[in-house]
């Protein structure tokens, strides 16, 4: 017995007590678990595939689909392949997130900030709005939505705005720009507007970093916008005058035929509008307790030298508050952003044909191991670039 | 220090006790052990027990592809519940009632089956499946039949399983408010049609709109309530699904004689129940329940008049394991199956009157009378409804 | 909760508060409602938004909305097709559910006697009276019948008993509280679930339990298991082993990577593939895991979160002491890092609570479903779906609100965030 504690030992400890010996077997263990785990399980499903004839292959992706998908943002027919339809469906989930997180911010701080206003009603208002918005289930929230928008009247004697804005059951309808004849002409255009709006950025930066430093009032918001503007209608005037056209035309939505059927413009349908609802209200329900957490870090110190210095309330909250709380908003946030775009897989129980709906839609007719797969990928991939986002915006606060 | 070791232990051992109940709900031997059957039916012997006694040995001795321990049908004698992937949400083919009980048409089937192999119609654990999550459920091979008005397709057939006899005959249709005043599907260009994810009728519809060049805008949801409710309120001009369900949804609005259902089908929707690949013998025993039920009609022997002794007529006696023999040793089942089965749930013309007729679904005339020149006196004739003889 | 929620004097508001001019309802009213033209604005549109929404609201909840199916419904919301003939033939098993409840109150008038007063007394008055109001439901005696509402009234003496017992014998501390709610949840399982061969108590299929209960089990269970599993991976994540750490890394990361709704998919779908026929795991046992796993995953984040805002020199403190590695984060650094954490933790249970009725997309009889189910397959229901809807929102807000209120009160008495 004590013979074999003798050769037991490492560095002169028996190696049951010796840390690093200990630590050792402890990942090896833990990794043979893992390992003989994953490998029992895929044993498993190999032979089920193989008893079953379940397809595994990838191939499906290059058939051609042949189902309907209910919102599109890009073209989409039903000769698309597999793949493409994947690829239409993913960008659904694309544009309800990235709305979405616009969306929700926006109320979000609207919220957060009425939430601290001395104004007893609004605020009571704004923390009624958070503890339930919050605390009912988003699933909850997008049926009774959904309901809610069967009230509205149906597409053929819905309302009707001003003559160009549709609001039905179906959806809303709203005029938007179309291309006109030369694609070449917009497109140059579209590159002008991106140029005259990074200038624009770049004269309000400039201006605000004026007024800081010289303390004389420079209008930044104002004149950046002027800038934009100007070389945006410039360059329409140019592009109008060498292509002979004008480079957008604005397509207004219009009832058609025997079913009063909207037509043009722009319509965001009822699923999406139900979703977007539901996805907002309920995150910005959590972002307005980030924004009011961030809010309240801020020292009222602060607060109170900037109006004593006779900033006004409206640029104490947007030059001296917001910009400090944002350290603590941001993380929080970010977190939120994330969670609102995997919620958007519930656009699936309200008929919105994002990635999961379109995915187990597939299902029917290609295997489901590979589809699954790349639901997965897909998210996590979207997941990662939020995470990714959060990262760089902590590296950024840390160094500076 | 030894307090928070006894306190972590204690937390271990409830982690422990967790897992080991909630595995344990399973593996516990079935329900139905004391489980007296169902008010409903009172079998006069104890079904369960012959089922068994009867159906080991012959599972033992039987040919089939599987070997014994991974026979499905040895797995539901074990599990002692047939696991059944079923609608809980269409009124008169699978839907819950006002206390929570699944009754329906395609619900039958499932306590058919229950019947046949366990002796016990309620022996059924209901799975309710949504359309579009049918394709992984069967080929998870969780559930040994899936009885959910599903359409057999040959693509469904190569991927999904095996689909056993047709149970109910349909095609796809239409139903417009009354007051669009559409008189034919040829009129639907320009409307938008409600239609729901994961079926052969939102294939169709592609189809429909590809072949007739129709402008018709598709709208889909991902379950019946959102597809009903959304055409309800107007959302779409049209509904389309299978016939039947257009029937069994418009039977429960405030007033149905507002919608009509358009005439004309735009396909074949043979509605059948499926079971996973892998497993023949299993296949082939469902295939024989729906030859029992049919066979049953057509002979005219109903839940109530079940023959117990020989009755001379040889093909009544065969079906009721009273003479002679169709098959049951090499299926695995009882020789007196069909017995518990049709008292359980009687036969086919019962069960459709039981659940469809009461939503209007007219039988005498339709696909869904027995085959021509089925033996019967008083039951519809000239349909399709026709199975395996059994013998 | 009054003087809670007045929090310091808002940023928004002029820079120095000017002493009170009046006092009373008219000064009141002035400084809070219209202090400035702005705020008297806000109060008056919003005030006007405010009356016209009570006024349409109650309009339609009390003239226009059809109640009748969320009636109809009654016992199933709570417990699904549990007591159908199909479930528990020829016989009533309401019972079993109802006397579960009763020792669960019996365990919340425990907790009062222990706690002697303050909010465990607040909350078991409030369920206690809650449930025992529900006897007096309007229902006709063949549809709600004596003996359940004998049982409902019931609750008020168990709460009674409970505090009695906490407060006259032994069984009056927090360890046995503990010991007891384990052995309550055990029974409820063993209750709900039946004995086989025991007369009344005959099995009842796990996939009969639905409704609340449904939810509620599934809550309990993975609010129970994810904190520690969230602890575990939380502590592999920062541990210097590598093996450990990166798988750990990998499961924290995929299971927050991916919407929940995707994983019950694939636990419902794909997961049987992975174990061999006849395997027995049930689906409900799955999505459980499911679910404790996606909250164990969330769970880890917020107590690394606390774990990283934590001193280091605690830790060295304790090493300095001579505590071992391990004692020093069981003991010292993570019962401090939970505390600074626990309004996340809570948030997420009350997250986990909320995401138990993703189950109804896969097909389990929750509370969701229970109404869903109902108007898809009665249709002539199908226009009273809102009311189903806004009933079930009720029942989760009333358990979710409750939930974040007991936390603020634990945060109020740790004094989490003033240090
Ligand atoms: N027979 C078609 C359609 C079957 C189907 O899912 N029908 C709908 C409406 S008739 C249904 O049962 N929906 C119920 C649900 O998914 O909740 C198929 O097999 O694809």
């Amino acid at each position: 017995m004590t013979e074999l504690a003798r050769i037991l030992t490492y560095q002169g400890i028996p190696v049951w007590r010796h840390t690093r010996v200990i630590q050792w077997a402890a990942q090896i263990l833990s990794a043979i678990v893992v390992v003989a785990l994953v490998a029992w399980f895929f044993a498993n499903v190999a032979n089920a595939v193989q008893e079953r004839g379940i397809s595994y292959s990838f191939s499906f992706l290059s058939r051609e689909y042949h189902t309907p998908i209910g919102d599109t943002f890009v073209p989409y027919e039903p000769s698309d392949t597999y793949l493409y339809a994947f690829g239409v469906a993913a960008l659904n989930t694309l544009v309800v997130a990235v709305a979405g997180v616009i969306l929700a911010t926006l109320l979000g701080i609207f919220i957060g900030v009425i939430r601290l206003s001395g104004n007893w009603l609004v605020s009571r208002l704004a923390l009624a709005y958070i503890e339930f918005f919050r605390n009912v289930p988003l699933l909850v929230q997008l049926l009774f939505w959904f309901f809610i928008m069967l009230v509205l009247p149906p597409e053929r004697d819905g309302y009707v705005i001003a003559g160009q804005l549709y609001v039905n059951n179906a959806g809303v309808s709203f005029p938007w720009p179309t291309g006109t004849g030369q694609p070449i002409a917009t497109l140059i255009w579209l590159i002008l507007a991106v140029v005259a709006i990074i200038a624009g950025f770049v004269v309000s930066r400039r201006l605000s970093r004026r007024e800081v430093e010289t303390g004389r009032t420079s209008y930044p918001v104002l004149l950046g916008c002027a800038a934009a503007v100007a070389i945006g209608a410039l360059g329409w005037l140019l592009v109008n005058a060498f292509a002979g056209d004008a480079p957008l035309a604005i397509s207004t939505p219009e009832p058609q035929g025997r079913f009063a059927r909207i037509d043009g413009g722009f319509t965001a349908r009822a699923g999406m509008i139900v979703l977007l609802i539901g996805l907002v209200m309920y995150t910005a329900s959590f972002i307005a307790e980030i924004v009011r957490a961030g809010i309240q870090s801020v020292g009222r110190g602060q607060t109170e030298a900037s109006r004593a210095l006779g900033l006004s309330q409206l640029n104490t909250l947007r030059q001296v508050t917001f910009p400090q709380a944002l350290r603590v908003i941001i993380p929080p946030w970010i977190s939120q952003c994330l969670n609102l775009t995997k919620n958007s897989s519930l656009g699936l129980a309200i008929g919105f044909t994002e990635l999961t709906s379109v995915a187990q839609t597939m299902t029917q007719l290609a295997p489901p191991i590979p589809i699954f797969i790349m639901l997965m990928a897909a998210y996590l991939a979207m997941s990662l670039t939020w995470s990714l986002i959060g990262n760089l915006y902590n590296r950024r606060i840390r160094f500076s | 220090m030894n307090r928070y070791l006894k306190y972590m232990a204690g937390a271990v051992l409830l982690v422990i006790a967790l897992a080991a109940m909630a595995c344990q709900q399973d593996a516990e031997p079935p329900a139905q052990s004391t489980a007296p059957t169902a008010a409903i039916t009172a079998p006069t012997e104890p079904a369960a027990m012959t089922a068994e006694a009867t159906a080991m040995p012959a599972d033992s001795e039987s040919t089939s592809m599987t070997n014994q321990g991974d026979s499905r049908l040895a797995s539901v004698m074990s599990r002692g519940t047939l696991i059944c992937a079923s609608n809980d949400s269409l009124a008169g083919f699978g839907f819950a009632d006002a206390s929570g009980n699944i009754t329906g048409f395609d619900i039958d089937l499932c306590r058919a089956v229950a019947a046949a192999v366990l002796g016990d119609a309620d022996a059924v654990e209901y799975r309710p499946t949504t359309a579009s999550e049918r394709g992984p459920t069967m080929q998870s091979g969780e559930v040994d039949i899936m009885s959910r008005n599903t359409t057999w397709t040959s693509s469904r057939n190569a991927t999904w399983g095996n689909f056993a006899p047709t149970m109910f005959y349909d095609g796809q249709g239409f139903m417009v408010p009354k007051n669009l005043g559409v008189s034919g599907m040829m009129e639907l260009g320009g409307s938008s049609v409600c239609v729901q994810q994961g079926t052969t009728t939102e294939l169709n519809l592609q189809d429909f709109i590809a072949q007739n060049d129709l402008d018709i805008e598709v709208v889909v949801f991902p379950d019946n309530v959102a597809t009903n409710a959304a055409y309800t309120s107007g959302q779409c001009d049209a509904l389309t699904t299978d016939r039947s369900g257009l029937v069994s949804t418009r039977a429960g609005f405030a007033s149905p004689d507002d919608h009509t259902i358009l005439a004309g089908t735009i396909s074949e929707e043979p509605l059948g129940p499926v079971v996973p690949h892998g497993d023949e013998q299993w296949f082939d025993l469902v295939s024989a329940v729906m030859s029992m039920l049919i066979y049953a009609e057509a002979y005219g022997i109903t839940s109530s008049s079940v023959p117990t002794a020989v009755t001379g007529d040889t093909a009544i006696d065969r079906l009721f394991g009273l003479e002679g023999s169709y098959g049951q040793e090499d299926m695995g089942l009882s020789m007196t199956a069909a017995q518990d089965v049709i008292r359980a749930v009687g036969n086919y013309g019962e069960i459709y009157d039981r659940h469809l007729t009461p939503l209007d679904l007219q039988r005498e005339g339709s696909r869904n009378a027995l085959w021509a020149n089925a033996p019967c006196t008083d039951c519809p004739k000239g349909g399709q409804v026709y199975a395996a003889p059994l013998r | 909760m009054a003087t809670e929620s007045n929090p310091a004097p808002p940023p928004l508001s002029s820079a120095l508060p000017p002493p009170r001019m009046s006092v009373g309802a008219a000064g009141w009213i002035r400084a809070n409602l219209f202090s400035t033209w702005l705020s008297g604005l806000l109060t008056v549109t919003s005030g006007a938004v405010l009356v016209l929404a009570l006024w349409y609201g109650l309009d339609w909840v009390l003239l226009d909305a059809e109640w009748t199916v969320v009636t109809t419904l009654g016992g199933q919301f709570i417990i699904g097709s549990y007591n159908s003939e199909q479930a528990c033939p020829g016989q009533n098993c309401f019972w079993r559910p109802q006397a579960a409840l009763l020792l669960v109150t019996l365990l919340l008038g425990m907790g009062w006697g222990v706690a002697a007063g303050g909010l465990a007394k607040r909350i078991a008055l409030i369920a206690a009276i809650a449930i025992a109001l529900l006897a007096f439901l309007p229902y006709s005696l063949d549809k709600m019948g004596l003996d359940v509402r004998l049982l409902l009234i019931a609750n008020l003496p168990a709460l009674l008993a409970g505090w009695a017992l906490a407060r006259y014998t032994a069984l009056g501390t927090a360890r046995w509280i503990v010991i007891l709610s384990v052995a309550v949840f055990l029974i409820t399982l063993v209750l709900l679930r039946g004995v086989p061969g025991v007369p009344g108590l005959q099995p009842v299929l796990v996939q009969n339990w639905g409704g609340l209960t449904l939810n509620l089990v599934l809550a309990v269970a993975g609010i129970v298991l994810s904190l520690p599993i969230g602890i575990a991976l939380a502590l592999g994540r920062r541990s210097n082993l590598p093996v450990v750490k990166s798988l750990c890394v990998t499961f924290i990361e995929v299971f927050r990577g991916v919407p929940l709704i995707t994983l019950l998919f694939m636990s419902q779908h794909l997961l049987p593939l992975a174990f061999p026929q006849n395997f027995p795991v049930n689906p409900l046992f799955r999505a459980a895991v499911v679910i404790t796993l996606f909250s164990a995953a969330y769970m880890a984040e917020n107590i690394r979160g606390g774990l990283q805002a934590l001193h280091p020199g605690q830790a060295e403190a304790a090493r300095a002491l001579g505590l071992p590695g391990w004692q020093t984060t069981l003991l010292i650094s993570l019962p401090q890092a939970i505390r600074n954490v626990i309004p996340a933790i809570v948030g997420q249970f009350i997250g986990l609570f909320k995401d138990t009725s993703l189950v109804y997309i896969i097909g389990m009889v929750d509370i969701v479903r229970v109404g869903y189910r109902f108007v898809s397959g009665n249709t002539q229901y199908l226009d009273n779906a809102p009311e189903v809807f806004i009933f079930i929102s009720l029942v989760f807000w009333v358990f979710t609100y409750g939930m974040s209120y007991v936390s603020r009160h634990i945060e109020r008495q740790l004094g989490v965030g003033e240090r």
